[in-house]
């Protein structure tokens, strides 16, 4: 039988994978030809060349002949054919039963690749079921196989142990070996078709400890996560308490706080309502006292010691009044009550005012106060308005805190429009545009926002001019380290208050107050070895326009208020001006220097005499060179001023001037005379030594005007009018203000002229009726001013109005006696009936009595309701009253109302009965508006009413 | 005493109460308005005024001491201590009162007060003046003089 047998093997030998084949076209019975061929490992399929091998005996094996029977392949393990017979797993197929097709895979590859398994100290044995070992990795082990189940044996020293492992379930066993426990499993398992038995041993805790050995790190792992992840939730939630409780702590303070706060306020509150309580009661209490004293004092001997007592007393009370307003005052303002109350004044009125007001307290001490005037722009300034009382407040408690720390020396009252003009700054920043404007308001931010409001303040409002006013005594001064509390309230600078009263609320609520205008208060530092104390404030004003009143109303002279020109005393000089000389002899340096200052910058020439010893010899010097000059002058002519001035200045030595400041710019003109005015301080000298002087001097003058003003102590007059030129004139001190504005309005370039002065001196025959000067312009302010402050001299200025009114009583007095008379005769009234409506007992009565001598039937009644009922019943009756006296003022229906309804009822009749209003008003305007025929005021009188009545008839 | 230096004493004193100002012409008014038929005018008038003027003093000083001034009320009392004064002629009480109505405008308490002392002051003066005044009167009347004019 021919086999046709194609045989084709292909089996992986080392790295190489063979194909070896055989020729199947032979039979059976014949040698068959091998060949070897390389196959690709990729592809499969074979390459290079089929190289002849030694032939295999296969066809007898077993497995071919399975192989070759079987249809669907046969799965072996068998030994190889090269190498030595190395052991493969055999996949055989058969070909039509003609031939087979087997694949070989070396046992050895799969043995390599399970030994070389890492299984943690775990062991793998594998077997056949045919019983051929393939791997033995337990140790002390063996496969037995019995009946056909093959048995794993373990083998021990002291025996041996079975266990069946050709279950098709795994089955799992433990085993101790070696003190080690083991889990053995075993089970079948197909390894490329063929039948086998795995044994697996691993140890028991092998794999647990290596997962336990991983749970611990994964632990500290774990644990130090959650460290890390709870130190900064601690860190967080300890902050977080911490600044929740300093939060909670904060709040708790803040309410603590809040609550202080409001019991603080509370407390104020309170204390400002006792205050004002108690300085009410406190006032009351005063005033009690105040009027009890003055009650005392009116009892008083005069002159007694009791009176001065009771003065002294009601000095004091005055001053306790003072403390309180002040108190009062600081409470005010502390709680924001003060407010301006801006009216129009004149300030410089105001200032003299109140510099005159503590001139005599000065007085007393020895202590002079100057107004200086500066350069006048207070004076051109003249209308303000702005808050009067604050102003004069401020004004008088610096002046007094002067007054009262100065011991001997002067207080100065200076006061000066402020250079700061803001008109002519804003104009000038508009056209230069705001760059300029800019920079400014920078540096000012840096100065304080107080200065900022005022200023912007101020720009709104640009008729608004800054005053600066400086007090400047010679007292002990304050020490600089306390010159800035000296405003706080409450603080008195020990040192030099000794002695002295005072809350020490007086510059701390000067401080508010100027605060309140706008204003600036402060120490003005004063040159080292200067005594006293200078203070400088500044207030915000606004500027009024007044209708140009010149004050020095020279038709010739600039010398206006509302003077464009920046300074006062830059001149023009008049065609005709005629310098006059003013000789100024006073004690006291400062109002000296303050007054020739002034009089100077009005281009006056001035000499100052400061000694009595130099006083003659001044005059001497004054007479000779006006004697000499008036000789001079009828030479040469010699107008230019300035020439002249250094010419008599040169001619004229000095020494022989000792003392004196010489001022000598003689201003002549040929024929005019020279007009000489002396101001002599009667105190400086006895006043005849001054006298004899002054006649001396006087007779040495031939042509030359000269006009002396004495100067008195208002206090203590020592001057002997009897003695005195006609032409002379006495003023009190102060020489200040508007009392040197009247001597300049004397020189002839500020209005009086030469025939005035004449006239003046024939005009007043008595000695002290001179006061009424022949001004041409200006009149009425002197004369004003004569009959305000100077009483005593000003005889004519004040008698008018008394001689009016004496004139007045007389003829009152006279008519009364026509009243009288015609009542004792023939009695006007007789007959008319007159209803009086008076409420007021007395009033009544008398206007019953006034009425009845006058031969009137007079009924009474006591208010309008009454009076209404007696017209309405004498109107029905046909028995009208004549007049009917009607008073205004009555309850529960006034005049007023009675007359209105009176002439109601009256229209009806068509009668209108005369009503005369009584009142105690001037203007009877309301009377006259309710209907009433005339008014009378109270109390009534028998020639008011007799005209009246009379008027009343003509009328009809 | 003599009749005629008791007339004399009574001249000086009346002159003097005219020069201090104390009373003014109105009181020669109300002189002049007395006569034989009304003999007692003037001390009727005067009475009726001290009367008038202790009542509006009362209760010019009760009203003071309220808590609440009333203003108004004080102004009216005023005014009428201002006429019934003017009409006796007590110059200085009724100077007293227009200054005293001028605090009341102002609403000023302090001033108010010092006035109303200023009033009785003035009011007790006057009153104690023409009660002197009055009895020289009456002693001269006693005496069997008459009052010179």
């Amino acid at each position: 039988m021919l086999i046709e047998f194609d045989f084709h093997q292909c089996n992986i030998d080392g790295n190489q994978t063979l194909s070896t084949y055989a020729n199947s076209s032979f039979s059976s019975r014949k040698k068959h030809v091998w060949y070897k061929q390389p196959v690709d490992n990729q592809t499969g399929k074979l390459y290079g060349e089929p190289v002849r091998s030694h032939s295999f005996n296969v066809v007898n094996t077993s497995w071919f002949q399975v192989a070759l029977n079987h249809s669907s392949g046969y799965s072996s393990l068998e030994n190889g054919w090269n190498n030595g017979g190395e052991p493969l797993f055999l996949t055989s197929v058969s070909l039509l039963g003609k031939g087979v097709i087997a694949m070989g895979v070396p046992v050895k590859r799969l043995t390599d690749r399970l030994g070389g398994i890492n299984l943690y100290g775990g062991s793998l044995s594998l077997i056949t079921m045919d019983g051929k070992l393939l791997l033995n990795g337990i140790p002390n082990t063996k496969f037995i196989y019995v009946n056909g189940t093959i048995f794993l044996q373990f083998m021990w020293p002291n025996g041996v142990k079975n266990f069946p492992c050709s279950n098709d379930t795994p089955e799992t066993y433990k085993v101790d070996t070696d003190g080690k426990e083991y889990n053995v499993r075993c089970s079948t398992v197909e390894i490329s078709g063929v039948q086998s038995v795995y044994a697996l041993a691993l140890p028991h805790e092998g794999i647990a400890s290596f997962v336990y050995s991983k749970i611990n790190y994964s632990h500290i792992a774990l644990v130090v996560t959650m460290v890390l992840l709870v130190i900064p939730l601690v860190f967080f939630v300890s902050s977080m308490i911490t600044n929740a409780q300093r939060e909670i702590c904060l709040h708790d303070k803040l309410i603590k706080q809040m609550e202080a706060t409001q019991q603080a306020e509370r407390k104020s509150m309170n204390k400002s309502l006792a205050l004002v309580g108690a300085s009410h009661d406190i006032r009351a209490a005063l005033a009690g006292i105040t009027g009890f004293i003055d009650l005392c004092l009116a009892n008083a001997a005069p002159g007694s010691d009791f009176e001065t007592y009771l003065k002294q007393m009601s000095l004091c009370a005055q001053d306790l009044l003072g403390l309180l307003n002040s108190i009062l005052d600081t409470s005010k303002i502390e709680a924001g009550m003060m407010n301006l109350e801006e009216q129009e004044f004149n300030l410089a009125d105001l200032i003299e005012h109140v510099v005159d007001l503590y001139h005599p307290v000065g007085m007393i001490k020895g202590v002079d106060v100057v107004l200086d005037p500066c350069d006048g722009s207070i004076i051109k300034l003249s209308q303000a308005k702005g808050d009067r009382g604050k102003l004069k407040q401020i004004l008088s408690n610096i002046l007094s805190n002067a007054v009262k720390f100065t011991v001997e020396g002067h207080v100065c009252v200076r006061a000066w429009v402020g250079k700061h003009d803001f008109e002519t700054e804003i104009l000038a920043s508009t056209r230069k545009g705001l760059g300029k404007y800019v920079p400014r308001l920078f540096s000012d931010k840096n100065e304080g926002n107080g200065d900022v409001k005022a200023e912007s303040a101020v720009r709104q409002n640009r008729d608004l001019v800054e005053i600066v006013f400086e007090v400047d005594d010679t007292g002990k001064g304050i020490p600089k380290e306390k010159q800035k509390s000296v405003f706080e309230n409450y603080v008195q600078v020990k040192e030099t208050a000794a002695g002295q009263v005072g809350t020490g609320l007086g510059l701390g609520i000067v401080q508010s107050l100027v605060h309140l205008m706008g204003g600036e208060i402060g120490i003005v530092d004063k040159e080292f070895g200067e005594k006293g104390t200078c203070f400088r404030f500044t207030v915000f004003l606004t500027a009024c326009e007044t209708q140009g009143a010149a004050m020095y109303g020279g038709t010739n002279s600039s010398f206006a208020i509302r003077n464009s020109s920046p300074k006062l005393g830059i001149r023009t000089p008049s065609p005709n001006l005629d310098g006059s000389q003013v000789v100024l002899f006073m004690r006291n340096i400062e109002r000296r220097r303050v007054s020739q200052k002034f009089l100077e910058s009005l281009g006056i020439s001035v000499l100052v005499v400061d000694h009595c010893h130099h006083f003659p010899s001044a005059l001497k010097k004054i007479q000779s060179k006006l004697n000499s000059l008036l000789n001079s002058s009828r030479r040469s002519d010699m107008s230019c001023r300035s020439d002249i001035s250094s010419s008599s200045s040169k001619e004229m030595p000095l020494s022989a001037m000792e003392g004196t400041e010489h001022k000598l710019p003689f201003n002549r003109r040929k024929d005019t005379p020279s007009f000489n005015l002396l101001v002599i301080d009667v105190n400086a000298e006895s006043f005849s030594e001054l006298w004899r002087t002054v006649a001396e001097f006087r007779r040495g003058l031939h042509s030359t005007c000269c006009k002396v003003i004495w100067l008195d102590k208002p206090t203590s007059p020592c001057i002997d009018p009897k003695r005195l030129d006609s032409r002379d004139e006495i003023l009190l001190q102060p020489f200040h203000g508007s009392r040197l504005h009247r001597v300049i309005k004397l020189l002839s370039e500020f209005g009086n002229l030469s025939q005035g002065i004449s006239s003046s001196s024939e005009s007043s025959k008595h000695p002290y009726g001179k006061t009424r000067l022949r001004h041409t312009q200006g009149n009425d302010e002197i004369q004003g001013y004569v009959s305000s402050s100077n009483e005593r001299y000003s005889k004519q200025g004040s008698s008018s109005p008394t001689l009016e009114r004496t004139r007045g009583r007389l003829k009152s007095k006279r008519k009364n006696k026509d009243g009288a008379e015609s009542s004792n005769g023939e009695k006007p009234l007789i007959g008319k009936r007159i209803l009086i409506a008076e409420d007021n007992k007395m009033l009544s009565i008398l206007a019953i009595t006034t009425a009845t001598q006058l031969g009137a039937d007079v009924e009474h009644c006591e208010n309008g309701n009454e009076a209404l009922e007696l017209v309405c019943d004498g109107l029905k009756a046909q028995r009208n009253y004549d007049y009917i006296l009607m008073d205004c003022q009555m309850l529960p229906m006034n005049g007023y109302e009675a007359t209105r309804r009176i002439r109601i009822e009256e229209e009806r009749y068509g009668v209108r009965i005369p009503i005369i209003a009584l009142t105690a008003h001037t203007s009877g305007t309301e009377a006259m508006e309710a209907g009433m025929d005339a008014h009378l005021n109270k109390p009534l009188k028998t020639n008011e009413l007799m005209e009246v009545i009379e008027s009343i008839e003509t009328k009809e | 005493m003599d009749l005629v230096q008791l007339q004399r004493q009574f001249v000086d004193y009346r002159t003097s109460l005219y020069h201090e100002g104390f009373l003014d012409e109105q009181f020669t008014q109300l002189q002049e308005l007395q006569d034989e038929n009304n003999p007692d005018f003037v001390v009727e008038v005067v009475s009726l005024f001290f009367e008038d003027s202790e009542r509006l003093l009362n209760e010019l000083a009760r009203a003071l001491e309220q808590q609440s001034i009333d203003y108004k009320r004080i102004d009216a009392h005023v005014h009428q201590l201002k006429g019934s004064s003017s009409s006796i002629g007590a110059q200085r009480v009724q100077k007293v009162c227009i200054a005293f109505r001028n605090y009341c405008e102002e609403q000023n308490v302090e001033g108010c007060l010092k006035c109303l002392q200023q009033v009785r002051h003035e009011y007790s003066l006057v009153k104690t003046k023409l009660e002197s005044l009055f009895q020289l009167e009456q002693q001269i009347l006693t005496a069997g003089g008459s009052i010179p004019m």
